[in-house]
């Protein structure tokens, strides 16, 4: 039973950690939701532009962007967290000698990681809740028609994006690289992958670019329970791709701290 | 019965040799020193200790196990206070001391230790808050979570003061009474004298001696230093007796060098000549003074 009290311990602690930390949560709930704001006031909240058409895609996936906008910033969240949060927490707890210190007692690789993901997690669930009723009452957009749905997303999300955050976490080695690589590959992500500019006003090579992404997937993984159409198949399979491609190697290099 | 078995262990980084070819038994419930200038693999020894490095040769068992591939087991039973390591800046005293009992098999309550390791005003404050010394009582209390038959201490009193210090010593003391074993490492030749039942001497990697404190500074035969002052201008029949090897004067002051019983010849032979100084004293050798016939060098050098 060790292992099941020494988690629950370590996932406690963690969420006071992460609650304590400042720039996670501006960064992982503030700056997405602040994103979607001001992308809903660029973009407006007009039932006509639901229809429009560019590059022979609909812009807006056929709701208005302030819809568009609300599924997709739940998945900037996600990102957020897996690249820049995780590899931070991870980088500077081996730089400062925590992870030794973990390790000395027996606290197991697996463990550390489950309590991070398993924070990550509720910080997801919890940053929905919000960034769903500020749009429903900012401009009466709507709840998502498949909860159910938008969880599985996300917790697609978390696995894949976890996976790739302690991959980053056992290449990169002080947190200050992690940071700095942390937040260039956010922001590279969040220009193309329909989370900041919608997609079809992209060029053809960057959405080819895209394409291949793991929040695009994960944009479209939560935007269609979200909008009712339903579960998302496919991108939910890329994910779990993505979450097996980086979560094996990362364990396994990891696994030693 | 050896609770720690170390027998030719050798360790190197990318070719360079941290530890040469080390051994030495460590006894049920004494508490054992491992002594040395920095870099004589001191660290790297109790590391490959507890598994949290690989030895490259030789064998180590710490309580029947082997570090190397029964380290869960292992870590069960054994406590660690380790150099450079550090928590979460801003994990609480209490709530750290709460997150490894949740790892331990037959956790302290976190009390008992608040209270032992006189942490108990700090119960609240983060771990970066914390200053030199209270952080490392934490990690001591942290060692000691788990109720540990083996405790490994890596430079113990790095960072208290003096008062600190003492305080530290008597609960390691008081927890050896319990049967604690317990490995330290450390660079202060005072913790080596004052804590140790026995201590092995490191240098570049090996074992240059491994004896009780007492013993170290005897089977080394070195030199008690006597010093007295007197007007008397001819004192060479001091200079006769066997167990004087040496003699300096400088004015007044005389400082003699010698071995064995130096000090009550030297007196009985100064009250024959009627001379009766009042600051008659003698210095005996240190485990420093052993320390540095052994090594050839500073400590801190």
């Amino acid at each position: 039973m060790t292992t099941v009290h020494g988690y629950l311990a370590m996932a406690r602690s963690e969420f006071r950690l992460f609650r304590r930390e400042p720039f996670s949560v501006v960064f992982v709930l503030a700056f997405p939701l602040m994103m979607m704001m001001l992308l809903a006031a660029v973009f407006g909240n007009k039932q006509s532009d639901a229809g429009a058409i560019q590059n022979g895609m609909l812009v807006w996936r056929g709701v208005t962007p302030a819809n568009y906008y609300t599924a997709a910033s739940v998945a900037v969240i996600v990102a957020a967290l897996g690249l820049m949060t995780l590899p931070i927490t991870l980088t500077s707890y081996r730089q400062r000698g925590i992870l030794r210190r973990f390790r000395a007692s027996s606290v197991p690789a697996s463990t550390l990681v489950g309590a991070q993901l398993t924070v990550a997690f509720a910080t997801f669930v919890a940053g929905t809740l919000v960034m769903a009723t500020v749009a429903r009452l900012a401009y009466h957009a709507m709840l998502p028609q498949d909860l159910l749905g938008v969880v599985a997303a996300l917790l697609a999300g978390t696995v894949a994006f976890g996976a790739i955050g302690l991959l980053l976490a056992t290449v990169i080695r002080t947190s200050r690289s992690a940071q700095g690589i942390g937040l260039m590959l956010f922001f590279a992500l969040w220009l193309v992958s329909g989370t900041g500019p919608p997609r079809a006003v992209l060029p053809t090579g960057l959405r080819d670019v895209a394409n291949v992404l793991p929040l695009t997937h994960l944009v479209t993984a939560v935007q269609n329970p979200w909008f009712g159409f339903g579960w998302a198949g496919t991108d939910l399979a890329v994910l779990a791709a993505y979450a097996v491609a980086a979560g094996v190697p990362a364990l396994w290099l990891f696994r030693r701290y | 019965m050896a609770v720690i078995t170390v027998d030719h262990l050798r360790k190197t980084y990318r070719g360079v040799v941290a530890v040469e070819d080390l051994s030495f038994d460590v006894e049920a419930g004494e508490i054992f020193g491992i002594l040395g200038p920095n870099g004589a693999g001191k660290t790297t020894t109790i590391e490959c200790v507890q598994g949290l490095r690989h030895a490259d040769g030789g064998t180590v068992r710490v309580l029947g196990l082997d570090p190397a591939t029964q380290a869960a087991q292992l870590r069960q039973r054994i406590g660690s206070q380790l150099q450079d390591s550090s928590l979460p800046g801003r994990l609480r005293v209490a709530e750290s001391i709460e997150l490894f009992a949740a790892f331990a098999r037959h956790p302290i309550a976190c009390e008992e230790l608040l209270a032992r390791w006189r942490l108990g005003e700090q119960r609240a404050q983060p771990f970066d808050s914390l200053s030199g010394g209270q952080r490392q009582r934490l990690f001591i209390a942290l060692a000691f979570v788990n109720s540990p038959e083996v405790v490994f201490l890596d430079e113990l009193t790095q960072g208290l003061d003096p008062q600190a210090r003492r305080a530290t010593w008597e609960l390691i003391r008081e927890i050896r009474q319990s049967g604690t074993t317990v490995l330290l490492v450390t660079h202060f030749m005072d913790e080596a004298e004052h804590l140790c039942d026995r201590v092995a001497v490191v240098d570049r990697g090996r074992v240059v001696a491994l004896d009780t404190p007492q013993g170290l500074i005897d089977g080394l035969g070195l030199p008690s230093v006597v010093r007295f002052s007197t007007s008397e201008p001819d004192l060479d029949w001091l200079e006769k007796l066997d167990v004087v090897e040496s003699m300096a004067r400088q004015g007044q002051a005389v400082e003699i060098r010698g071995t064995g019983p130096v000090l009550a010849l030297v007196a009985s032979e100064l009250v024959a000549h009627q001379i009766v100084p009042l600051d008659l004293r003698v210095e005996r050798p240190t485990v420093e003074d052993a320390f540095l016939a052994l090594t050839g060098q500073d400590i801190r050098g």
